[in-house]
């Protein structure tokens, strides 16, 4: 029998080029101007990331070009025109086109008793509105305009960047919130934008990443390394020293939730797949910091890896053999070399400070209390693959099953998992039951989940550390709420395109289809029905905290902070 | 368990059992004093009964700040004890008299006797659950039984157009299709019997002995199903059973409440001049 092939062309890098529009002209222009002009890089090589990866844009006077708390992932480069930085105060959330999440009122809270409909998924038309000041554009994004700029400027302080100058790369780096809003100034303000991909790009050349690395010691390196315990000691002097020092890194991959996704449903997640930081019985030489994202605290057991623990932001691997081997320094004593292996755990920024600079400015001064033990010679003298060695950042009271379920699955990055007990849960559904009565008879959340033991993570919202969610969203409806850091979906901006339910690895957004009060379901001008994402917004517009916690007669239930176990590990051992 | 909550449910009896005995204590000093003290103990008792019914109500309205289920369930259950003896002391440690006396009495024993035996079952079955595996969500039960009995009639319907022959057929419309079909062996699996499932498993065994070997490993995968349907019926009564105890409970308590309403107009509207203890 003959068979027939559909063949198709084999997409390349320029078919999903960030703007398919991008004219050759719109290169060559890009490359006459700095910092591109002053590129080491091979001509062809630099239109190619800009053909691929950047897009000019254009803003009026008083539009938003980035918003505080969005998690973008492109920078700007300022070609014509000045924006205007907002630094203190920051922006109201209606200003900046979002629908902040108030608590409701007592007498809306007591309504609910009679107001919910008994159709699924029912919203009042002035959900939908469209927010004051902004719009969505063709292309699915949101343009919001500032109201009143001059009053804002009085009252706020600002710093205006002009052509030439970058900004959001830390941001699009790091996959750190923006931390700041940006406007445009002038009448109309042309910017090139750069996404994540083209920016690690450039970071090929040694001028461009000198640049981007001096941004970064300049604008965060220097508040982050203050908020870390290890370094308050030092003086003026020594903290510039070591600003100067400390080493960068990325490790593991940007879009890693869809990647972990797929290998979850195959069933071949292991940790030798993720990107290595340090090995095991290499030379300790330096200290890292997590400084966003999480790794992987392993050692060697078998023939496998076995997880003791994730470290989150803030948290540091290899002071105790640094310090161990600086305590012996001067005497025959091999120098100690790594004893676990850490791994990237999705994308990890790290700040790895050199072991002679911890020798030279750290370790001197540094007080007892913070000072790990060092090593003993019984630890040390014991297997290779000891699990319980203390590698100072081991959590009592979780099994090493428990902790490779946790890691395995992720649950690490959850704000607010929901964790059940399943030996005290008798399966009432009081929880379910009581999320959809506080939200409209609609439940966010299934109680079914990955378990381990007795303890079942169910499907709602984890309200991340590392929100994957947002990035890419193209309207920022998926967002922070500025009060509580809660992950939300403003319905008014949603526009239904499923981005956030794709990337969450933890399957714990829906896409649904709205109703009007009369149950028949909205739709466009096609008849094609309005999706919305849905999801556990943890009662932020309640009284007293998550419902489904709220309503568990047995303790079962609790929304947890797994960024540190603390809580997590009193609650499986009361 | 742990020591911490040893000493926290030993606390909690321990004011339960002393408010107990200040009740036996007031009611053997004030009886001869207090004529009217059956008013009072009968009053007492039926605000304790309003509040704990109200703690349905609790759960009917989640979005309102009225504290945790888990605190009113503490409430409901200490106060319950203490409603029970409470009740003893309205009716002077003696049996009741009288048709409509000892309709109550039962209602209320029944609601109290099924609010203690839930409970011990509410603590006791979860862990039960979990050790036996295989947790699904209720709801679900019977799509996935549908779906088991869907494979393990496609297996029996295979081995006759594949191996010519209809011996596993016939076992299965006559010792499994029946087995398929709803749930079974209810009683056993709240009871923890595995007789059924090993009954079935023998059966199987002794058939295996009479099949070539693609035979034998279709029985096989239909032994699996067996297995999961096992597991399945396990879940399904152990999860209605933690369900279905509240239908005995929740609405004796309202027959309960509207016999107490009843009781009470008799008490006021005919013992005008009576001398109550």
């Amino acid at each position: 029998m003959e068979t027939t092939h559909l063949r198709i062309a084999r997409l390349s890098e320029e078919d999903a080029a960030f703007d398919p529009a991008f004219a050759d002209a719109d290169a060559e222009r890009l490359l006459a101007v700095a910092p591109f002009k002053d590129m080491s890089l091979p001509a062809d090589q630099l239109r190619r990331i800009l053909q691929n990866h950047c897009r000019v844009r254009r803003f009026r006077s008083g539009e938003i070009v980035v918003r505080s708390g969005d998690y973008g992932s492109s920078a700007f480069l300022v070609l014509s025109g000045s924006v205007r930085v907002v630094l203190q105060p920051g922006l109201p959330e209606s200003m900046l086109g979002r629908r902040e999440a108030r608590q409701r009122s007592i007498w809306r809270v007591i309504a609910q008793l009679w107001s919910s409909s008994a159709e699924p998924e029912v919203r009042k038309p002035a959900a939908l509105a469209p927010i004051v000041g902004s719009t969505i554009s063709e292309a699915g994004e949101v343009r919001v305009f500032l109201q009143d700029v001059p009053r804002i400027l009085s009252q706020h302080k600002t710093a205006t960047l002009g052509e030439g100058e970058f900004f959001g790369e830390i941001a699009a780096l790091s996959r750190m919130p923006r931390t700041a809003s940006i406007f445009a100034e002038s009448g109309e303000v042309e910017l090139l934008e750069v996404r994540w991909q083209g920016l690690k790009a450039l970071l090929a050349d040694q001028k461009f990443q000198h640049r981007i690395d001096d941004l970064y010691r300049k604008n965060v390196l220097s508040s982050a390394l203050r908020a870390i315990p290890l370094f308050q000691h030092l003086s003026e002097a020594q903290h510039e020293v070591l600003k100067s020092r400390v080493e960068f890194g990325t490790f593991g991959s940007y879009g890693w939730s869809g990647e972990y996704k797929k290998l979850a449903q195959k069933g071949t997640l292991n940790p030798e797949i993720e990107q290595l930081i340090a090995g095991q019985n290499t030379a300790a030489a330096g200290l890292f910091i997590v400084r966003s994202g999480f790794a992987r605290l392993t050692r060697s057991f078998g023939a496998g890896q076995r997880t003791l623990n994730y470290l989150g932001a803030g948290q540091i691997f290899g002071l105790r053999e640094v310090l161990h081997n600086w305590l012996r320094r001067g005497t025959e004593t091999p120098l100690l070399l790594y004893q676990g292996t850490l791994r990237a755990l999705g994308y990890t920024h790290t700040l790895f400070v050199p072991r002679e600079v911890l020798e030279e400015l750290v370790l001197p001064g540094l007080p007892p209390a913070l000072r790990p033990a060092a090593f003993t010679a019984e630890e040390l003298a014991e297997d290779d693959e000891d699990p319980s060695l203390d590698l100072g950042a081991q959590q009592p009271g979780i099994g090493p099953e428990m902790m490779e379920f946790l890691t395995a699955n992720r649950i690490f990055n959850g704000t607010a998992t929901m964790a059940i007990d399943l030996d005290r849960c008798t399966r009432c559904d009081d929880c379910v039951r009581a999320c959809a009565a506080t939200h409209g008879n609609n439940p966010r959340f299934l109680r079914h989940g990955p378990s381990s033991g007795r303890i079942q993570i169910a499907q709602a919202c984890m309200h991340c550390v590392d929100p994957v969610c947002m990035i890419g969203c193209p309207t920022g409806a998926i967002h922070r709420d500025s009060r509580r850091g809660n992950v939300v979906i403003n319905q008014a901006t949603c526009i239904g395109c499923s981005t956030c339910s794709n990337q969450c690895p933890y399957e714990a957004i829906r896409m649904v289809e709205v109703r009007n009060a009369k149950g028949a379901f909205v739709t466009d001008e096609s008849l094609k029905p309005i999706l919305k994402a849905t999801k556990c917004d943890l009662c932020l517009e309640q009284y007293g905290g998550p419902a489904c916690e709220r309503a568990c007669p047995h303790d079962a239930l609790r929304r947890i902070d797994m960024t540190s176990l603390d809580r997590f590990a009193r609650w499986i051992n009361p | 368990m742990s020591a911490h909550l040893w000493i926290r449910r030993l606390s909690r009896t321990g004011v339960l059992l002393v408010a107990i005995l200040a009740l036996v204590w007031v009611w053997r000093h004030f009886v001869p004093s207090l004529r009217h003290l059956a008013y009072f103990t009968g009053w007492a008792l039926l605000g304790l009964m309003i509040f704990l019914t109200l703690y349905n109500a609790r759960k009917k309205l989640p979005f309102l700040p009225l504290g945790s289920s888990r605190l009113w369930l503490q409430l409901h259950v200490y106060l319950g004890y203490f409603s029970a003896a409470l009740f003893l002391a309205h009716v002077s440690w003696r049996l009741p008299q009288g048709g409509f006396e000892i309709t109550l009495a039962l209602l209320f024993v029944i609601v109290a006797g099924s609010g203690v035996v839930g409970l011990w079952w509410s603590r006791y079955v979860p862990g039960r659950l979990t050790s036996r595996g295989g947790e699904v969500l209720y709801e679900r039960i019977p799509l996935i039984r549908r779906a088991l009995q869907d494979r393990a009639e496609a297996l029996a319907l295979e081995s006759v157009t594949t191996g010519h022959t209809t011996t596993i057929a016939d076992f299965y419309s006559t010792q499994l299709a029946d087995f398929f079909r709803g749930p079974r062996n209810f009683s056993q699996h709240l009871f923890a019997g595995d007789q059924p499932l090993n009954q079935l498993r023998a059966r199987m065994e002794d058939l295996g002995r009479f099949l070539t070997p693609e035979q034998k490993q279709r029985l096989d995968e239909l032994g699996a199903l067996v297995q999961q349907k096992d597991s399945l019926d396990h879940q399904y009564a152990l999860q209605s059973s933690l369900k279905w105890w509240l239908f005995v409970h929740i609405p004796l308590t309202y027959s309960l409440l509207l016999a107490t309403g009843l009781h009470l107009i008799l008490v006021h509207g005919f013992s005008l001049g009576a001398t109550t203890r």
